[in-house]
C-alpha cells in the first residue's frame, strides 16, 4: 500500500522533461506541507504533516488550476492508476484506438499525461461541448478529445504493417534500448515530437535569449589550466589579495 | 469489594489536572521545546538577556564574529565574512546556459593528472639531459619541486581556509 501511495504522489518523468523544470521545483510547487519540525534541533524527530493524495488531471502540477483543484480540505474519490514500469507512449506516436466510438482508427498522440496513464489522440475519441451558454447567447460548440488509457484503450502501431501490436523494450546490438513490436520484431523509433518541451520543439530550434543565455560555443570553451594551487589560493592570486600571515598549527587527536 | 475488582477501576480515576497558577509560577519551560528569541513570557525574555540564561541563545544559524573574554565580547575582524566578487564587466558568461549546448562527458580530474601537468615535463627534460642524481632527484629543482609538505600546508592555510 505504501509503495502505491508513493507512486501516486510521484509526477511522471515525461511531465518533468516536458516542463523543463528541475524535479525539485515541480515537487515543491504542488506539495502542501502543513507542519514540519524545525531542523537543527535534536529534540525534534523529523516529522512532516502534509497532503498526501492529489488528483492529477490535464492541468499540470505547477499550475494554479491544479492548486485550486487540490486545495486544502478537498477530498476526491480515489482514482486507481495501474503503475507501469516501462512507459512506451510518446508524443507523436502513431496509435490505434481499441475502444469507443473511434474503435479501429489510428491517430497521432497529441499529449501524454503519465500520472493518470492517459494519452490524447489528435482528433479522435472526441465529444462536443457547449461553451459560454447564456440566456441570450446559444453558446459555441467545441470539440474536445477524451483521454484514453494506455493499458487498455490504445496500442502502438507497427511502422510497416500499420497494424496494432504489443510492444517490448529490447536492446539492439549497439546497446541502445528501443521499442520492438513483439509480432514482427520491427523497431518502433521514438518520434521527433517527443523531444518537445515548453521552451522548444527540439533543441536545435531553440532561440537563445542574448541577455540571459550563455551561447553554446561560449559554454563549450575550455578555460581550465591545471595549477599547483588550492581553489582559495587561485582566487587570491586572481584577485590580487596578498596575505603573509600564517595561522597557528592545529592538531586533531 | 475484593482487591481484584479495585485494580481495573483505577483506570477510571481522573489523572489529568490543569495548572491553576499563573504561567511564571506554573508550567515551566521544558528544554525539549524550542523557544526562540521572540517567544516566551516577559520574565523569560529578560532572563535570557542577562548572564544566567536557562536556555542557549538561538542564533538562528548566524555565527559569531568574535569570542567572549572576561564577560566582554571581543570582535575578530578576520571572522567577519567578506564577499569577494570579481569584476564582471567583461564576463561573457550569462546566468543561464542555452539548450543547444552539447552534453559534456568529462572524467574526474585526478591528482595523477595534476602531477603530470605540473612536474612531468621537467622530469623528462632532466632525465634526457642527465641532470638527475643517483636516487632520481633533480640537481636543479624548480620552485614546485622544492616545495616541502610543511610549506605547502602553510601556503594553503594562508588563505584562511581551515580544511587543510
Amino acid at each position: 500500500m505504501r509503495i502505491y501511495t508513493y507512486l501516486s504522489k510521484k509526477v511522471g518523468d515525461l511531465t518533468i522533461k516536458y516542463s523543463n523544470f528541475p524535479e525539485s521545483y515541480v515537487k515543491r510547487s504542488f506539495e502542501q506541507v502543513y507542519w514540519r519540525t524545525p531542523k537543527g534541533y535534536p529534540q525534534y524527530t523529523d516529522a512532516e504533516v502534509s497532503r498526501k493524495k492529489f488528483r492529477f488531471t490535464t492541468n499540470r502540477p505547477w499550475t494554479g488550476a491544479f492548486a485550486r483543484q487540490n486545495e486544502r480540505g478537498t477530498l476526491r474519490k480515489k482514482v486507481f492508476v495501474e503503475p507501469i514500469k516501462e512507459w512506451s507512449f510518446f508524443k507523436g506516436d502513431r496509435v490505434e484506438i481499441l475502444v469507443g466510438k473511434d474503435k479501429g482508427k489510428q491517430g497521432i498522440v497529441a499529449q501524454v499525461i503519465q500520472e493518470r496513464n492517459w494519452v490524447f489522440v489528435e482528433g479522435l475519441n472526441t465529444h462536443l461541448r457547449v461553451v459560454g451558454k447564456d440566456k441570450e447567447f446559444p453558446g459555441i460548440v467545441v470539440q474536445n478529445e477524451a483521454p484514453l488509457l494506455v493499458t487498455t484503450d490504445v496500442k502502438l502501431v507497427d511502422p510497416e504493417s500499420l497494424k496494432a501490436t504489443e510492444v517490448e523494450w529490447r536492446y539492439t546490438e549497439d546497446g541502445e534500448k528501443v521499442r520492438v513490436s513483439v509480432s514482427s520484431s520491427r523497431i518502433i523509433p521514438i518520434p521527433k515530437a517527443a523531444e518537445e518541451t515548453t521552451d522548444y520543439k527540439s533543441k536545435e530550434l531553440y532561440i537563445e535569449n542574448p541577455e540571459k543565455d550563455t551561447t553554446a560555443d561560449e559554454a563549450a570553451k575550455i578555460t581550465f589550466s591545471p595549477k599547483l594551487r588550492t581553489f582559495e589560493m587561485d582566487i587570491m592570486e586572481e584577485m590580487g589579495i596578498k596575505e603573509d600571515r600564517v595561522p597557528a598549527m592545529s592538531y586533531w587527536y | 469489594m475484593n482487591k481484584s475488582k479495585i485494580a481495573p477501576l483505577i483506570n477510571l480515576v481522573c489523572k489529568r489536572n490543569i495548572t491553576l497558577t499563573t504561567p511564571r509560577e506554573g508550567k515551566r519551560n521544558f528544554r525539549k521545546f524550542v523557544i526562540p528569541n521572540k517567544r516566551g513570557s516577559r520574565i523569560h525574555k529578560i532572563q535570557q538577556t542577562g548572564p544566567n540564561h536557562e536556555l542557549p541563545i538561538d542564533k538562528r544559524g548566524v555565527r559569531d564574529i568574535g569570542y567572549m573574554l572576561n564577560g566582554k565580547f571581543v570582535q575578530v575582524p578576520e571572522m567577519i565574512p567578506e564577499l569577494i566578487v570579481p569584476d564582471l564587466s567583461n564576463c561573457t558568461l550569462k546566468p543561464y546556459v542555452s539548450y543547444k549546448t552539447e552534453d559534456v562527458v568529462q572524467s574526474e580530474f585526478s591528482s595523477q593528472q595534476l602531477f603530470d601537468a605540473v612536474y612531468s615535463k621537467k622530469i623528462v627534460l632532466d632525465f634526457k639531459q642527465g641532470k638527475l642524481d643517483e636516487s632520481g632527484l633533480p640537481l636543479q629543482p624548480s620552485e614546485e619541486e622544492k616545495l616541502q609538505p610543511k610549506e605547502a600546508i602553510a601556503q594553503a592555510k594562508r588563505t584562511g581556509s581551515d580544511i587543510f
